[in-house]
């Protein structure tokens, strides 16, 4: 259901309008009007402007917009850990925290550039420390001489190493070792000793085919291969150590101080959020006013909640709601609990107008009514009420799933319903079972029947969405929208009448009445709602014919069944037959769950929605807290 | 006698079959139309249903013809 809601003006003296929005925001139900248009009069305007903010103000709002920037940076370098929450007023000691906050802003920058910087070298390191795992056994088999130089390489395609000897070997004159193992990454690493005299010629090779040779940081400059593993394996320790030491200490300040930050950045954000709501607040010399809206429901609340602590200095006045307002108004949904679960169905619709209705009401009452009609299956039914009741219990914290559980819980009761009225329990099961006869129709049998009925289904739901659209132009005061429906609703019914009779289904008779009631009615309507009015009809019309669907789903529903159970009776043994008959009412099942659901969803979407249903409303947005 | 139960037969498997192949059509293309909208806003599920549901309306008047054709109606 829609809200009713209240247009309402607080009033009062300046210097309480700090106190009073901070009253607002905690209450968190009046949703405060950026606009003075249709609040104030015309005759009024001269004495009262926006609020503009005091020298003093801004200065506390640049100051506190500052700290908060400073809070954000320090928490961007302090480890995210779950903190404790902070009760504390923080305005008393803001100058205190002010001046640590410096301080932990300078340490921890300084600290956390250092981690990074240690990072990245323990990550390039590591290259090294990969590279060198992997020859460091080939070095035992090179014996080192002062003459002897050591080219480190890495070979991504494993083909080169062929091509690599055969350039060696011409370049040397056989004069080298290339020694080469599988790095921790898949690639080749290799090692070539030459002579030093060669040592040039062979790095200019390897750069013209383009096999990159290994270069080390400057810091290993002047180190022999041994000795850059014990330098390499010495540092990675040593990084190792510091960054251990590093996160320690940032830890140890988000521990001790993370709360206190955290607690000070919600009491600025609260800060904030009142400096930025008194843009929407308009003053006179002496006093404020706050325009707002609230539910017609919290106005005593409110009420009470201002003269409880402004002793009656603040003012709450009702103001009286003009056509004009009706397009702006904000919307609230709330529904009684049988309701609410549906709401998951019209979260995802756009929000009807303030004058308009809420859909979930519609769903929650024919939704399940389609389903059952759809699914018609006592045995299905039982089956989806027991899964269903599960979910329910087991996702009971999941909002989305439980609300699913639970419609599937009330659609299901509908489906055993409808169950019986066919006759149907896992197909004929029922029948050969336990004598279950159908009470209403076999829909297996009896195809005509069964579409003339959910055609009279259509013919029902569609006419009840013409007149929640006659009610709604009519409330809107519009008087020709409202011939127009009506008109549009009394020839869907002649029209309907009149092949009804022509069918056989009404007494001839009433033909030649009803040629001339639609004789009488189209021009009104053409009248009313111009050339295209008939268009509607037809499209009304064909609406209702879309109901088949309800028999058509249901009849592949029913036929599953019976081939399952037919399928069952054909394999010859009660085991086989069993499964196969299980798996194939599974099937039928998770299809049955399914495909009601999305038919029954489009009959409301498309059939019913768009005969009454304003899109296009505003969400109520209160002053309140941020979460 | 028999071929008249043929025609009718063909009469109605035409009346649901070109409507369910029109059908399919028309949602091949809605639905990767509208799959491409959802991966931009989310929020449109809604009506993505509706656009992709609009078009079934066919194969259930197909499916009305056929049955009255068939059941003599």
């Amino acid at each position: 259901m829609i809200v009713r809601m209240s247009k309402v003006e607080l009033a009062g003296p300046r210097e309480l309008l700090e106190k009073v929005l901070s009253l607002l925001r905690d209450t968190g139900i009046l949703e405060i009007e950026p606009s003075s248009i249709g609040f104030i009069k015309k005759i009024d305007e001269v004495y009262i402007d926006s609020y503009l903010p005091d020298k003093k103000s801004l200065s506390e709002k640049l100051f506190l917009e500052d700290f908060k920037e400073r809070i954000d940076e320090l928490l961007s370098y302090l480890p995210r850990i779950v903190v404790r929450s902070g009760y504390f007023h923080p305005q008393a000691i803001i100058d205190t925290i002010n001046e640590t906050l410096q301080k932990h802003l300078v340490t921890c920058k300084g600290l956390y550039m250092k981690k990074e910087a240690l990072q990245k070298e323990m990550s390039e390191l590591s290259r090294y420390n990969m590279f060198l795992d992997a020859v460091e056994p080939l070095l035992e088999r090179l014996k080192e001489t002062p003459d002897l130089d050591v080219i480190g390489l890495t070979l991504k395609d494993p083909d080169a190493e062929d091509m690599l000897r055969r350039a060696l070997a011409r370049l040397t004159d056989e004069k080298y070792e290339l020694l080469t193992s599988i790095a921790a990454d898949g690639t080749s690493a290799g090692l070539i000793a030459v002579h030093k005299k060669m040592s040039d010629r062979i790095k200019q090779a390897l750069s013209d085919k383009n096999i990159p040779e290994l270069r080390f940081p400057s810091a290993f400059g002047g180190l022999t291969f041994a000795e850059k593993i014990g330098f390499l394996r010495t540092r990675l320790s040593e990084i190792s150590d510091e960054l251990d030491m590093i996160t320690m200490q940032l830890d140890s300040v988000s521990v001790k101080w993370g709360t206190i930050y955290q607690r000070v950045k919600e009491w600025i954000d609260e800060r904030l959020s009142l400096f930025r709501v008194t843009a929407s607040v308009f003053v006179t010399r002496m006093c404020f006013f706050i325009y707002g809206w609230t539910a017609s429901e919290d106005v005593i609340t409110l009420r009470e909640q201002l003269n409880n602590n402004f002793n009656g200095k603040v003012v709450l006045e009702e103001l009286e709601i003009e056509e004009e307002d009706l397009g702006r108004m904000p919307v609230i949904l709330k529904n009684p609990p049988y309701f609410k679960p549906f709401e998951l169905f019209t979260r995802i619709l756009p929000l009807p107008r303030y004058t308009s209705y809420d859909p979930t009401p519609f769903i929650a009452i024919f939704f399940p009514l389609f389903f059952g009609m759809i699914l018609g299956d006592a045995g299905y039914g039982l089956f989806i009420i027991t899964v269903s009741f599960f979910i329910f219990k087991k996702f009971r914290g999941k909002k989305n799933v439980a609300d699913a559980a639970r419609i599937l819980m009330i659609a299901s009761l509908y489906s055993i319903f409808f169950g019986i009225l066919y006759g149907e329990f896992f197909g004929e099961v029922g029948h050969t079972l336990f004598g279950l006869e159908p009470v209403f129709i076999e829909r297996r049998t009896a195809v005509i029947p069964m579409l003339y009925f959910a055609v009279s289904v259509g013919v029902v739901h569609v006419l009840i969405g013409s007149f929640l659209g006659l009610i709604t132009a009519v409330h809107r005061k519009t008087r020709k929208e409202a011939i127009l429906k009506l008109m549009h609703m009394l020839l869907i019914i002649a029209i309907l009448s009149l092949v009804a009779s022509l069918f056989g289904l009404f007494p001839g008779l009433m033909t030649k009445p009803v040629i001339l009631a639609i004789l009488i009615i189209t021009p009104v309507l053409l009248f009313t709602g111009g050339l295209l009015a008939p268009l509607e009809v037809i499209k009304s019309i064909g609406n209702i014919i879309s109901y088949a669907r309800i028999m058509a789903i249901g009849l592949t529903s029913v036929l599953l069944a019976y081939v399952a159970n037919r399928l069952a009776g054909m394999t010859g043994d009660i085991i086989v037959g069993t499964v196969v008959a299980g798996l194939l009412h599974l099937l039928n099942i998770v299809i049955g769950i399914f495909s009601p659901t999305i038919h029954s969803l489009r009959l409301h979407y498309v059939e019913f929605f768009s005969k009454f249903i304003e899109a296009g409303g505003r969400k109520f947005q209160p002053l309140k807290k941020e979460k | 006698m028999n071929m008249e139960k043929v025609l009718m037969a063909f009469a109605a498997a035409i009346a649901i079959g070109l409507p369910a192949l029109a059908t399919a059509w028309a949602q091949s293309k809605i639905g990767a139309a509208g799959a491409g909208t959802l991966a931009e806003k989310p929020e449109l599920s809604a009506t993505i249903i509706v656009l992709v549901a609009i078009p079934e309306t066919m194969v259930i008047l197909g499916f009305v013809v056929a049955a009255m054709i068939l059941f003599g109606v």
